[in-house]
Parts: C-alpha cells; sequence; structure tokens
C-alpha cells in the first residue's frame, strides 16, 4: 500500500497542472489516470492557448483568466507553445455590431487588438478567404496539449512525486465517512493497487460525477460534445478566428505540420460513448472553408470528438455556457475540480492547491506562474533536424520518427502500450495514421520483449478499431484510398482477419 | 499536338491492363497501354486470388452473389486466363504454381495463411497446415517483418538473424542477385545448422531470380525453402508486374509510362482519342477500342469525393453504395464495407452499363460489386475479365 497526502485523479492538464503545484510547494501527492495523459478533453481540443478574445463578449471573466494565463504560459512554457498569434476575421454578412462588442470587450479585459485591412491579413496569411472585410489581431497561440501535461508532469516526477497512468480507479476507500484512499486496476495486468492519502482531488473533467459517485458525491456537469476535423497541411501559421458569436466552426488552429478546425457543440451523456456525426464534419469542413477556402479541398486526416465538462447551467445552448470552473468541496476529504479550459488549467491548479494548503494549514505561494516548466530542452519535441540525421532506420516515415527514438521510449517509460509510443513520439500521426508504422512498432516492442508475441497481436487489432473510429468519418478523397490500401495490407496481404 | 494511332488504347498498367493488352498486341493488334504510374499489383503478394471463399475457387465463383463481374465470364475463359497466364509467366522465368480446382494456402507475416489459387512457386515449399516445424531468416534492420508475429501462432517455428548489410526490402533483393553475396549468405546458413523443417524467408529472395535462388539455397542446405510475402515494397508484386510488362512489350506493345489521361476526344457514341499530358506538349492518342483497366481507388480508377464518387478517365456512371454514410460499417474487420461495391456497371460484352460509349470495355478491380477482399478474388477476377474484355474489343473492332 502507497501513503501519501494528496491523490489527485485524472491526468488531463488540470491533473498534472495540480501535480506540479503540489510538487512544487513541497506536498506529497500520488496522480492516477486511467488511459494515458491528456486522453480526455485536453487531448481532444483544438490545442488553442487563447488570447480571451473568444469569449470577451459572453464571458467577460473567463477572458480575463484566459488572457492572464496566456502571458504566463508564453512566459513559461516556451517549448511547448507556439507564439502564432491570431486574427479574428470579418466576412460579408458577419455582424458590426459584433466587432464593436468585441473591441470594447477587448479593451475593457485589457486585450491588445490591431484592427488590419483585408489586404495587411492576407499578406499575413495567404490562403484566407480573400473577400474577408477586416480581420482583427489577438495574442492567440498555439499549444501542445500532450507536451504541456508532460512538461507538468515532469516537475514532480523530479521532486518524488507518484505517478501511475493506465490505472482505472475502481474504488474510493472511505472510513468514518472520509475519503481515506482510492483503489486502482493496472489496466495491463489487472492487478490492484491501493493508495492512502488525506485529500483526494477529483481532477478527471468529464468522468468527475462517475468518480464523484464512487463517494457518494455528485457533481452537477452539463457535458457538451466538440467535434474537431485534422488536415493533412498547414493552411495558416496564424490561429484563425471567425468574428461572430462562439459557434460551430470557427477556429482553425496550426499545430506542428497540420491544422485543427472545429468545433461542434452536442449535448452528450456519456463520455465514453461518444461518436461523429458526417453532418458535424460536413458542418465544420464547410464553416472552416469560409475563412480558409482551401478546406473545402485539402486532406482531412482524421476527426476526432472531445468531451468538454461544464458546469451545469440553465443556458440551452452550450456554446454560451461559462467556461469558468468550480472547486467543490465535497466535505469528506474529496474536492472535484471542474468546468474551466485548458487556457486556464494552470489557474485552476493553483486555486485548488491553494484550497489543499488551507486545510493543511500550510502556508507557501504558489510559484507556478513564475517558474518555467521543467524539462522543457529534453521534451521539446524531436526537432526536424536531429530527425533527419536518423534516417537510416526511419520507422514512422509521415512523421519521420526513428527505430532508435521508439527504442529510446520504450526504455525510458517501459510501456507496454503502443498508444504511449505514438504520444511521445508522433508516430502514426500523419496521413496514414499509423496503417503502416504500428505494425512496426509493435514488432520492436516484441523484439525487445516488453509483450508477448500474442500481446502484440491484440494490440494491432485493437489500434486497428480505435484507428479507424478516427478516420471513418474523414473517409473520402485520397485519405480513402489510404484507407483502401491499408486495409488491403492488414486484411489483403497479411491475412489478418477470415471473412465470416 | 502530336496525333498517334492505335487499334487499342489500354488504360491502365496492372495486371488486368497488361494480360489484356498482351493479349490483344499477340493477335496481331497495334495496341498502345497509358499510365500513370506504377500499378498496384506492386504492392500485392504477388499471389492470383480467384475466389478464395471455397476450397475449390471454381466452386466459389459459382456461389459468389448474383451481381458479381465474375459471373459475366464463361468458365472455359476463366480456365484459359489461368492456364494463359501461368504459361507466360512460366515463359517469363518466373512460374507460377497451383491449379484453378484447388487454393492453396500461403504463410503471411502474421503467421496467418492467406487463401489463393496461383502463387509464385518461391511460396510453394509453404507447409499447408501448421504441423511442418519452420526456421525463419529475417534481416538486420529490415522494418517490415518481424518473425515475432509468426512466433505468436506457430509454436514450432524459430529464427535467426542474417546482417545483409543493407536494411531495405530493395537493397537485400538485389544483393541476392550477386553471386558472391548468395554464396557467402549460404555459407552463413549452412553454420546455423537448422533442424526444423523447413525455412522461411521474408520475399527478399533476388529481384528477377527468385526460382533461381529459392532452389540454390534449397539444394545447398537439403531442405525446402520459401518466401513470405511482406507490406509494400513487395518483391513477388514487382516480379509480377515487370513480368507482365516485359510480356506486353515483347507480343509488340507500346507502353506511355507516367502519361496521365487528360481528356478524351468524343464522338456520337465512340471515343476517338485520349489526350495525356507530357513534358512537353499535349498528346493525343487515337484508338478503335479502349480498355478501361485502371483500378479501384487505390489504383486511381475512382475518386471518392465527400459527396459522390467519379470514374477518373470518362466519367462514367458509377454505382455506389449510397451516401458517404454507407460507405464504411463501423467494425474495422467487417469486410462488409459497402465502398467494396463501388465501381462500374457493365453488359455483358463489358461496356459500360448505362452508358453510351460502344467502344470502351472495361475490366479489372474497377468492376462494380467484386468485393475483393471479402470474396479473395483480386489477380484472378483481373485476369478473367482482361480475357473477356480483350475478346469483346476484337469482335467490336471485326
Amino acid at each position: 500500500m502507497i501513503k501519501t497526502d494528496v491523490i489527485i485523479i485524472g491526468g488531463g492538464a488540470t491533473g498534472c497542472g495540480i501535480a506540479r503545484d503540489l510538487a512544487l510547494r513541497g506536498i506529497p501527492h500520488c496522480l492516477i489516470e486511467k488511459g494515458d495523459f491528456a486522453a480526455g478533453a485536453t487531448g481532444a481540443c483544438h490545442g488553442l492557448l487563447h488570447s480571451g478574445g473568444r469569449y470577451v463578449v459572453t464571458d467577460p471573466i473567463a477572458a480575463k483568466e484566459c488572457y492572464d494565463e496566456n502571458l504566463i504560459l508564453r512566459m513559461i512554457g516556451e517549448k511547448c507553445v507556439e507564439q502564432t498569434g491570431g486574427l479574428f476575421v470579418r466576412l460579408p454578412g458577419d455582424s458590426k455590431r459584433f466587432r464593436e462588442l468585441f473591441l470594447r470587450g477587448c479593451e475593457d479585459v485589457g486585450i491588445p487588438t490591431e484592427v488590419i485591412s483585408s489586404t495587411k491579413a492576407l499578406d499575413l496569411v495567404p490562403n484566407l478567404n480573400p473577400e474577408l472585410e477586416e480581420a482583427i489581431k489577438v495574442p492567440d497561440c498555439s499549444i501542445d496539449p500532450f507536451r504541456l501535461c508532460m512538461l507538468n508532469i515532469r516537475t514532480s516526477q523530479l521532486r518524488d512525486g507518484i505517478i501511475f497512468t493506465r490505472h482505472k480507479v475502481t474504488e474510493i476507500v472511505q472510513s468514518h465517512g472520509r475519503c481515506i484512499g482510492i483503489k486502482a486496476t493496472d489496466q495491463a495486468t489487472g492487478e490492484i493497487r491501493e493508495i492512502r492519502g488525506n485529500i483526494i482531488v477529483n481532477a478527471t473533467g468529464a468522468w468527475a460525477n462517475m468518480i464523484a459517485s464512487l463517494a457518494g458525491c455528485e457533481v452537477p456537469m452539463t457535458l457538451s460534445k466538440g467535434s474537431l476535423v485534422i488536415t493533412n497541411h498547414r493552411l495558416t501559421n496564424m490561429v484563425i478566428n471567425r468574428l461572430r458569436p462562439p459557434s460551430d466552426g470557427d477556429i482553425i488552429v496550426p499545430n506542428e505540420a497540420v491544422c485543427l478546425a472545429g468545433t461542434t457543440s452536442l449535448a452528450v451523456e456519456n463520455p465514453d460513448k461518444i461518436g461523429i456525426e458526417s453532418t458535424e464534419v460536413d458542418t465544420i469542413i464547410s464553416e472552416a472553408g469560409r475563412m480558409i477556402p482551401h478546406f473545402n479541398h485539402t486532406r482531412i486526416i482524421r476527426a476526432f470528438s472531445g468531451v468538454r465538462p461544464l458546469l451545469k447551467s440553465k443556458k440551452m445552448d452550450a456554446h454560451e455556457i461559462s467556461r469558468g470552473f468550480q472547486i467543490i468541496d465535497h466535505g469528506n476529504g474529496m474536492y472535484s475540480i471542474a468546468g474551466g479550459k485548458l487556457t486556464t488549467f494552470r489557474l485552476m491548479a493553483e486555486k485548488m492547491v491553494d484550497a489543499i494548503m488551507a486545510s493543511f494549514k500550510l502556508k507557501r505561494a504558489c510559484e507556478t506562474a513564475e517558474i518555467p516548466l521543467d524539462g522543457q530542452e529534453e521534451l521539446s519535441g524531436y526537432p526536424l533536424s536531429k530527425r533527419l540525421t536518423d534516417m537510416k532506420d526511419i520507422v514512422c516515415e509521415c512523421e519521420l520518427v526513428s527505430r532508435k527514438e521508439v527504442e529510446r521510449i520504450i526504455n525510458q517509460t517501459g510501456t507496454r502500450n503502443v498508444g504511449d509510443i505514438q504520444h511521445r513520439t508522433r508516430l502514426g500521426m500523419g496521413p496514414c495514421q499509423g496503417g503502416f508504422c504500428t505494425f512496426r512498432a509493435l514488432g520492436i516492442m516484441n523484439d525487445m520483449s516488453v509483450i508477448s508475441p500474442e500481446q502484440s497481436m491484440d494490440m494491432l487489432r485493437g489500434f486497428l478499431q480505435r484507428r479507424f473510429r478516427g478516420i471513418r468519418y474523414a473517409l473520402w478523397g485520397d485519405q480513402l484510398r489510404e484507407e483502401q490500401l491499408v486495409e488491403y495490407i492488414y486484411l489483403g496481404i497479411l491475412a489478418m482477419e477470415k471473412p465470416q | 499536338m502530336s496525333v498517334t494511332e492505335y487499334d487499342v488504347i489500354i488504360l491502365g498498367a496492372g495486371v488486368a491492363g497488361l494480360t489484356a493488352g498482351a493479349f490483344l498486341a499477340g493477335r496481331g493488334f497495334k495496341v498502345a497501354l497509358v499510365t500513370s504510374g506504377e500499378p498496384t499489383a506492386c504492392l500485392s503478394t504477388g499471389c492470383i486470388d480467384v475466389c478464395s471463399r471455397n476450397n475449390n475457387p471454381l466452386a466459389g465463383i459459382k456461389a459468389l452473389p448474383a451481381e458479381h463481374p465474375f459471373h459475366l465470364v464463361p468458365e472455359k475463359t476463366i480456365r484459359e486466363s489461368l492456364d494463359n497466364f501461368q504459361a507466360v509467366m512460366t515463359y517469363m522465368g518466373i512460374p507460377y504454381t497451383g491449379a484453378a480446382e484447388e487454393n492453396r494456402l500461403v504463410l503471411s507475416a502474421l503467421g496467418t495463411f492467406k487463401t489463393s489459387c496461383l502463387v509464385p512457386s518461391t511460396m510453394k515449399a509453404v507447409p499447408q497446415d501448421t504441423k511442418d516445424s519452420i526456421h525463419i531468416i529475417t534481416f538486420a534492420g529490415l522494418k517490415d517483418f518481424y518473425p515475432s508475429y509468426i512466433l505468436s501462432r506457430r509454436k514450432n517455428a524459430k529464427f535467426s538473424v542474417y546482417d545483409a548489410g543493407v536494411s531495405s526490402t530493395m537493397g537485400i533483393a538485389s544483393h541476392f542477385e550477386e553471386k558472391e553475396f548468395l554464396e557467402s549468405f549460404i555459407d552463413w546458413l549452412k553454420g546455423q545448422n537448422i533442424v526444423e523443417d523447413k525455412i522461411a524467408f521474408p520475399a527478399v529472395l533476388g529481384l528477377e531470380s527468385a526460382d533461381e535462388i529459392v532452389q540454390t539455397i534449397a539444394a545447398h542446405i537439403g531442405k525446402p525453402v520459401f518466401e513470405i510475402p511482406t507490406i509494400p515494397p513487395s518483391m513477388p508484386g514487382r516480379r509480377l508486374f515487370n513480368a507482365l510488362k516485359d510480356y506486353f512489350r515483347k507480343k509488340g506493345g507500346d507502353i506511355y509510362w507516367e502519361w496521365p489521361v487528360i481528356g478524351v476526344e468524343k464522338s456520337g457514341k465512340i471515343i476517338e482519342a485520349v489526350m495525356t499530358a507530357s513534358t512537353g506538349r499535349p498528346n493525343s492518342i487515337n484508338g478503335k477500342a479502349f480498355i478501361l483497366a485502371t483500378g479501384s481507388f487505390v489504383g486511381g480508377g475512382l475518386t471518392a469525393g465527400r459527396d459522390s464518387i467519379t470514374e477518373n478517365i470518362f466519367n462514367l456512371p458509377v454505382h455506389s453504395p449510397g451516401p458517404r454514410e454507407t460507405w464504411f460499417e463501423n467494425d474495422y474487420f467487417s469486410f462488409n464495407h459497402g465502398i467494396g461495391r463501388a465501381g462500374i456497371k457493365v453488359d455483358s460484352s463489358l461496356r459500360p452499363a448505362e452508358s453510351p460509349w460502344e467502344n470502351i470495355f472495361v475490366c479489372g478491380g474497377i468492376l462494380a460489386d467484386t468485393e475483393i477482399l471479402k470474396n479473395g478474388c483480386g489477380h484472378g477476377l483481373a485476369l478473367a475479365t482482361a480475357h473477356m474484355a480483350a475478346q469483346s474489343c476484337m469482335e467490336h473492332i471485326r
């Protein structure tokens, strides 16, 4: 049995941020995540570090929080933030009144803006719709959510934090009405681990109510599904927003070699059962295509959705529900932290840890806003220049990942899950979506004896099914062609399954 | 613009196009083959799947759904096309094993058995059950072959690793064409003192002389040797393509390589010419008849848009399973994805149905209702429909 002070459930941005904050304030802690880091909404979002502009009209408080955190993250997280800048573009027919509200809102909150002509906007982003009326420049940035989680966790690891990924919490241990620990199942081995702590933090996003209910508590939430698409190309170097009230398909964010566009907003009941509809994909493409016409013809490599853990509200349209967050003290040693945004994760963690410190009657100020994230040098991705020097043993041609890099991650993390390699190296993130390289990565894991041959077959099967769920809504054009080839490889050449 | 005159113009350089082309060129017609580049045959295992749904492929064909294009080809023609293929490949030095009445098993790189009909002789010694023990030889750094996948299914298998100095499929295959390399490899192999019944290799045993190399190794070690097809790039697929292409040329056919078709000239119910892009000026290639063998989506014959599917050369009507939602099932491994039925519907002489053109004949993977993966009928259907299309084309010209 492991004993610690604070148990954090959830390895999204919030959970990882809390772990870092606790580490910097010297509080022993243990983080449990049922999948890999950023497996929920954190990893299923745009990767937009908001300037706050998106919320100035509907939610000025959230907008102010976003802008403050935007400034902080740019400073402490240089290596996971790309300072792209952003544009709010006004297209023919878009309300001029909203433009006035937007500018006034930005001024009130303190977000710097610059109104630029359509000519100037086209100079900055040549792929923009040439018919745009004007654009407003804001300090939006692109952020890598997975890397952000890893960098936060690094601080915890350096200061003796205990981390378990791929462990699912199945029980909250209680005694005399207080939560004193958790039981978690190792997803790979089925082994059950018991961890005891004084405080339990439920930072599980869309799953918050499920976890709270294990302790007989409740977290009233509205779950809103948002879908996004990824293009095979980077069509813009700046974040592009539509200058209108928040709506479907109004944001495009560049990230590494691709662009993400979204989102939609549909109420859902169960965060484990979310699908995508063709109509959502069509909506996103045609709306994004209004801002950048190439969207209508470019290759879409994947569509995916995440669930926004929004606090319950009477407002019917999820676009209008506050993006603010809330800390709930269940009064039994468990806290839930819900709502919020990726951009404000650090602030959420700070407030959460402030509450924990108060309950421990300890005084130590938060330092997460001043100290740069640990491990940025080694975790700052895998630069192209480095990848090219390793060209000889490339396992993933789309993202130029070498065998050496795959072996390094396996050795470093001891992982038995091919998804962990994909998250840490970008293996399988390119146009073939792992169709070729996952067969190889599993072969390498096998060669290194971290998994058995039988496990590698099961994982390959599981991977192909999961992969298909992501790409099936983006199957036309070249992506359909690629998919037909991959299907031919596994079902034809490799005779992986037989028809019934 | 330059103009060239032919009797028949074949569109597509896969198994179907090259077979139809050689058939016609061998009968004295002036044939041009126009292709935008390498066919999907190069990505294939090189095996001729005829119908894997029954141990007897011909019986399997009879049981296919009524709309399957195999039913348009008389059994006699199917047999002839397979016999002819075996004769051609023997003549070209890439002999094939098998017969139309009985399927064979090929060991896959995952250790499963793939069902096929005619297979390259380098796969002749594949054990047809799990009894024989096998010893797998793999090569250092070869990234598309992992013996452990096979070991997961065959308890009586072992493996050894040879360092060929190169790690790519093509690189190792070209080394095997060198006498010295082969000799030192055989010396090494002898030193392995293999006790298993048979020796298996990923399919890298030579570019063109694989049959001879397999026999040489087998003779020196005294054990049967066979190849396991790998994921692309696939040497057996490339050998198949090269042999068919060289045979077509030997018969007098012209190949316009990497000349994508950019337009069509037509008059009334007749296609008169295809316009092709090439460096310099566009070319117009005139023909009396046209054989469409451009393949399905991977081959580039069909393109799926967001709302509809189009045929890329003549804009023929495409039979589509329905709107986009119907193209794929949720279960990846279902084998019933609607997209497998997309293609060109044809009449009994393989002319496109519901289309005015009298001198287009369609064969191979672009045909509708093939469901190639489910029925295991890829190259076999290509051979049979190519013969049929070539015959219809001959009748049309006469």
